[in-house]
């Protein structure tokens, strides 16, 4: 299972996560060398072809396609299996962790480091995400080992789906609380009418990357602005 | 202000590093973000507080980035890191602007580095294709090393030309405090604005939207009262 917090460590725009599922297969498939040596090699060819998904779900193909080769399922339809979880778990994994449960957590973290929490919201953040994503990798490569080629009715019958649409309104109720605070906590120390300054920044931002987009990014603006304060400032005005 | 000796200077390459292969490589876990990254950039600088400020002000940032598929992204972790070392041991209201220009660049320049990265990870997958299609168990391996090691390079690297360009910045940045305070503003309000796009964008129209709200109701009330 620890091989599957390095899934990511040959991405590449080829086969994507394929290698990192190839090295995270490796110790699964070792058995089968002794069984079928033909067969192995053929698994381990195909547990390095194309595959992508969110890391933190890539536990249910690694099982179910681990499964599958015991089973001595057909190869093409192993690779079916593969490309055909490509989407799902890509869609539900960036909602659950990047769009859901990481946004949440750092609303909240930031919440805290702004109410004099300090280290703790940090350890809370990195514990609480870290907890979570290590039993779900725990529960995804045992869930997808179970079930093999039936993972996908596996899924749809686990608590992802209901999870997804939990986490989201959390993660934008605290990310909402988060935005006025931190603005105060810095704001508070220059004053109002730097403040006000400050705001309006915050609204061309928000308005200039919107029209913009995606030529001028929040960076890119944030950049430019800094550029134009300095040469307005080197110009006297 | 802080003099980066190198007692400070070899933790922070390290950390950089660390940070720089956590945020997709390996282990993925979070210590990438920069609020984490900064706080305990601070901390090995000697000034928790200017790396949590840095650490926050780039969180906001990083709240506009969803790393989905195969989209391109900065890369704030070594950013941060390198932002913070040059800020330590100033007053934050006048350092953190220049701090956060430098960390900016930095970012820009890792997101590149990343695609550097995936490019030379595909090259090295070419180069041992037939050995993958042999299903060569140790091809695989050293493949997965090589591609950690070239991450952990491209963060060690991007980590060391920050801090370079910070210890430049720090003895050649000629500005009045002035100009220090108003980029720190430009700096706050910017990524203000990049956290809320983030936030609109992820809650569309949808019921998360007036959560969105809510929320926002809540944190001004619990400014108000703090």
């Amino acid at each position: 299972m620890l091989r599957l917090f390095a899934v990511q460590g040959t991405w590449n725009y080829e086969r994507m996560l394929g290698v990192g599922m190839g090295y995270a297969a490796e110790p699964l498939l070792e058995d089968l060398k002794a069984v079928d040596p033909v067969r192995h090699g053929e698994a381990v060819a195909r547990s390095a072809e194309f595959f992508n998904c969110n890391p933190n779900l890539a536990g249910l193909a690694l099982g179910a396609v681990t499964r599958a080769e015991y089973e001595d399922i057909p190869g093409p339809q192993i690779a079916r299996l593969r490309t055909a979880l490509c989407s799902p778990l890509g869609a539900m994994g960036d909602e659950l962790f990047w769009a859901g449960l990481v946004p949440a957590l750092m609303g909240a973290a930031l919440v805290g480091v702004v109410l004099g929490a300090g280290w703790w919201a940090i350890a809370g953040f990195i514990l609480a995400y870290n907890g979570i994503r290590l039993w779900t990798s725990y529960w995804s490569l045992r869930l997808g080992m179970q079930s093999g080629m039936r993972v996908g009715s596996a899924i749809g019958a686990s608590w992802l789906p209901r999870a997804i649409e939990l986490i989201g309104p959390v993660a934008a109720f605290t990310i909402g609380a988060a935005l006025p605070l931190v603005a105060a906590w810095f704001l508070t120390a220059f004053g109002w009418p730097a403040g006000i300054g400050a705001a309006g920044v915050a609204m061309a931002g928000i308005a200039l990357t919107r029209w913009f987009a995606p030529f001028l990014t929040p960076v890119r603006f944030a950049l430019a602005a800094m550029i134009f304060l300095v040469i307005l400032r080197r110009v006297g005005v | 202000m802080i003099e980066l000796s190198p007692e400070v200077v070899i933790p922070l390459l390290v950390w950089g590093t660390l940070v720089g292969l956590d945020l997709v490589s390996v282990p993925q876990a979070m210590i990438s973000r920069p609020l984490v990254a900064g706080t305990v950039a601070g901390w090995l600088a000697g000034d928790v507080h200017t790396g949590v400020r840095v650490g926050v002000v780039f969180e906001l940032f990083a709240l506009d980035v969803l790393p989905v598929g195969a989209v391109r992204y900065p890369d704030y972790g070594p950013a941060t890191v390198a932002s913070v070392a040059l800020g330590a041991g100033s007053y934050w209201q006048l350092s953190l602007g220049l701090s956060v220009a430098l960390g900016l660049v930095l970012a820009m320049l890792g997101g590149w580095t990343l695609q550097l990265v995936r490019r030379s990870n595909a090259r090295a997958i070419q180069s041992r294709a037939a050995a993958l299609a042999a299903g060569e168990s140790s091809a695989i391996r050293r493949l997965q090393y090589g591609g950690l090691l070239r991450d952990a390079c491209r963060g060690f690297t991007l980590t060391l030309l920050g801090i370079l360009l910070a210890i430049v910045l720090k003895e050649n940045a000629r500005l009045d405090e002035q100009t220090h305070l108003a980029l720190t503003l430009v700096a706050i309000g910017s990524s203000l604005a990049a956290a809320a796009n983030g936030a609109f964008r992820s809650s569309g129209r949808s019921a998360r939207f007036k959560w969105l709200a809510a929320g926002a109701g809540a944190g001004v009330l619990l400014a108000v009262l703090a």
